[in-house]
């Protein structure tokens, strides 16, 4: 029976949101170094109001909704929702007050973008952007898609207690790592800043070789180095990594969003010395599979269409492109227009695909999961193998994701449920964008991208499109990034809360 | 006399091959197929270059979208100012060859260009703190510290066991 | 208090499983790619072919 809302009940969500208000508060004091670094004095201000404003409506949640409640399971997955609409909605200040943005809505749906790891953009004139500004941009994305807000705000608070055991579970993370959810917070912080600082290395070399000066190409590295780990896709530049046209910095950047790809547990186990792993793991065989299928399919498209009728073009153009979808990052070498008026339309289908299916889970990937197809196929194949087997024949199954997990009804129910939420979604975003007059692929393709956090956009996403889509697609960027669930179960708090009266 | 020499100019006219000229970086994205492997006009500002041996990479930013232009290196050691917040960049006319999937350089769209021209030299822009800016800053800054203390100081006086903020 | 000297060989040694870690994870990377210049290579060939 669901117990109807009480006042306590919106005391303790709002209460343990005043963190997150505190953590935006701090991580936008970053921007200012590289502000002052760059001399960029007369954006220190937009930064310092954003804080502010941060750093007050986090005493007003502390004072006046204190309570000594402790969090429940319902508690912590509202709090995980709201917070990755508050923080999103607090760093859309500084965006919006440097004019980054044509409105205040288009802030906060780069902001949304920014945090959610998706890379759609709607900032006019990047090229123009103050450093500080195009920092925020990349640093949203790494702090929010390559780490997570609650995981951050979790290692530096350093409590162990149920609440925050449910508000890690809240984000769409897994536990599993190590026993304390502080120590595993810190772990995957550490895992993040390892590959931030090997990829700022390998970029900054690869802007240095093409003709970059130094200060660019560490200011570069650095940025893209946070938004390829963090698969968020976005770029210092408007023509996103076809600015560089070189070869070397797409293959450093596939390097990184692979990284970004697998399974933060996977990272543990292997750089701990479980090597194995990485060849036995099912996400990362699913992984190299879908990789390697859509690179194939993409690139035959590609190439017997006539469009890059050379080794190097189809894997700069077509492998690439179908690893930026599979691990919804968003990078992108071809204009968005060329996506839509001339690329191929199979190609188009298959990059929504895998977009839709996505990375690993307990990664900086979106869409379904590689764990959640594996388990739906392997159940799929044990269903067959039932039909063909005699009645009283049993069936079990395993599958491998770091230890040797049993194939229960349980879990086979949860992944379809999360992949049916998804499928829903997927197909109310795509009607809904084709009903503003897009054609159905282009359709399916820009909700893929937004749904699956990737950013690969064909032209819909743009500061002149339809305000009632930018709101849907914020929604999907920020209900995907949640993996649906939390976002369900806020309505449901809502809707209850709204049908039976709030108790005191 | 005046029929030869316009039959001279029409038959020059029709020896010429087919110059597209392209009102903006625009254009050439939207349009790209119509203008692959034709001879275009493209003038932006600069936003990037890069040199690599004997040629460059030159970014040209037009009417919202930025073209790669690849150019003689020396063409490119002509630029003086690269634009970016604070820099208006150098305008640049290229007269060259436009690709929507250049087989040279792995497919990407560029233009190579058979003339470079730096027509106008860049500038510094003036970005000096907005003062109403400035004071909005120090207020809101002012404001948190205020709210900091006040709450802290009203829930001592009420004796409540309330974490502090930065607990 | 004197320094203590650095050595290559004991820095390795207690960092072994986390660079051959980063090794393999690079490995992974490396077998995709080549893979994919694979695939890339082989269509161009066929439709040479063709």
């Amino acid at each position: 029976m669901i117990l109807p809302l009480e006042r306590e009940d919106l005391k303790v969500i709002g209460y343990n949101l005043r963190n997150i208000c505190y953590l935006v508060a701090a991580l936008l004091f970053l921007p200012i170094a590289v502000a002052v670094v760059c001399g960029e004095f007369d954006t220190v201000p937009y930064f310092l109001i954003g804080s502010a404003i941060g750093i007050i409506l986090g005493c007003i949640l502390s004072f006046s909704l204190y309570t000594k409640r402790e969090m429940e399971l319902k508690h912590a997955i509202v709090m995980a929702a709201l917070a990755w609409l508050i923080a999103p909605l607090l760093a859309s200040i500084p965006i919006w007050l440097a004019n980054a943005t044509a409105s205040y809505i288009d802030a906060s749906f780069e902001s949304i973008s920014g945090f959610t790891g998706t890379g759609l953009t709607l900032a006019v004139d990047i090229d123009h952007l103050p450093h500080s500004i195009n920092f925020l941009r990349h640093f949203l994305q790494f702090a929010g898609d390559g780490i997570g807000i609650i995981v951050i705000s979790l290692s530096i608070l350093g409590r162990t207690e149920m609440g925050s055991v449910l508000a890690f579970k809240g984000e769409a993370k897994e536990i599993g790592i190590r026993p304390s959810i502080v120590r595993t917070s810190r772990i995957i912080i550490g895992i993040a800043v390892t590959f931030l600082v090997i990829g700022t290395v390998l970029f900054t070399a690869a802007g240095i070789r093409e003709g970059l000066d130094f200060g660019t190409s560490v200011f570069d590295g650095l940025n893209h180095s946070m938004t390829a780990y963090a698969t968020g896709g976005f770029s210092t530049h408007s023509q996103s990594l076809l600015y560089y046209q070189s070869i070397w910095f797409e293959v450093v950047a596939m390097v990184l969003m692979i990284m970004g790809a697998l399974n933060f547990n996977l990272h543990y186990a292997v750089l701990g010395g479980k090597r194995r792993e990485i060849l036995k793991n099912i996400e990362v065989r699913l992984l190299l599979f879908g990789l390697v299928t859509s690179g194939l399919l993409i690139s035959t498209n590609l190439l017997f269409a006539n469009m890059y009728p050379t080794t190097e073009a189809l894997f700069r153009k077509g492998v690439f492109h179908a690893v930026s979808a599979q691990t919804t990052t968003g990078f992108q070498t071809v204009y968005p227009f060329h996506f839509m008026l001339m690329w191929p339309v199979f190609s188009m289908v298959l990059l929504s695909i895998a977009m839709i299916i996505g990375g690993c889970a307990n990664s900086t990937s979106g869409g379904i999961k590689m764990v959640r197809i594996g388990v739906l196929l392997k159940s799929l194949g044990r269903e067959i193998k039932r039909a063909l087997l005699p009645r009283s024949a049993v069936m079990t199954g395993t599958f491998h994701n770091i230890d040797d997990i049993p194939l229960t009804d349980k879990i086979v129910r949860s992944a379809a449920l999360m992949a049916m939420s998804y499928l829903i979604l997927f197909s109310v975003g795509a009607v809904i964008t084709a009903a503003y007059g897009y054609s159905l692929e282009d359709s399916m393709f820009e909700t893929a991208s937004a749904l699956g956090n990737v950013g690969l956009s064909c032209g819909i996403t743009s500061p002149s499109m339809p305000a009632g889509l930018k709101v849907m697609y914020m929604f999907l960027m920020w209900a995907g990034r949640l993996e649906i669930i939390a976002v369900l179960v806020l309505f449901g708090f809502v809707i209850f809360g709204l049908r039976k009266g709030v108790r005191r | 006399m005046k029929k030869i020499a316009l039959f001279f100019l029409v038959f020059l006219f029709l020896l010429t091959p087919g110059i597209a000229e392209a009102e903006s970086g625009r254009e050439l994205i939207e349009n790209s197929a119509s203008f692959n492997d034709k001879q275009v006009t493209l003038q932006g500002e600069v936003i990037g270059v890069m040199i690599r041996g004997d040629s460059a990479l030159v970014n040209l930013f037009d009417n919202g979208v930025a073209i790669g232009v690849w150019c003689r290196a020396e063409d490119a050691r002509k630029i003086s100012v690269i634009g970016d917040y604070r820099h208006v960049g150098d305008t640049v006319l290229v007269i060259g060859t436009f690709h929507m999937a250049c087989p040279e350089h792995g497919g990407d769209l560029d233009i190579h260009a058979d003339n470079f021209t730096v027509t106008a030299i860049g500038r510094e822009l003036d970005r000096s703190t907005s003062l109403s800016l400035l004071t909005l800053s120090v207020t809101f800054v002012a404001s948190a510290i205020f709210v900091v203390f006040f709450l802290r100081r009203i829930r001592k006086e009420k004796e409540k066991i309330v974490p502090w903020p930065f607990q | 208090m004197g320094l203590r000297k650095f050595s290559l060989r004991a820095f390795l040694k207690k960092n072994f499983d986390f660079i051959t870690g980063i090794l393999s994870e690079a490995g992974l990377t490396v077998l995709i790619m080549g893979i994919a210049i694979a695939i890339c290579l082989l269509l161009v060939f066929i439709k040479s072919v063709i």
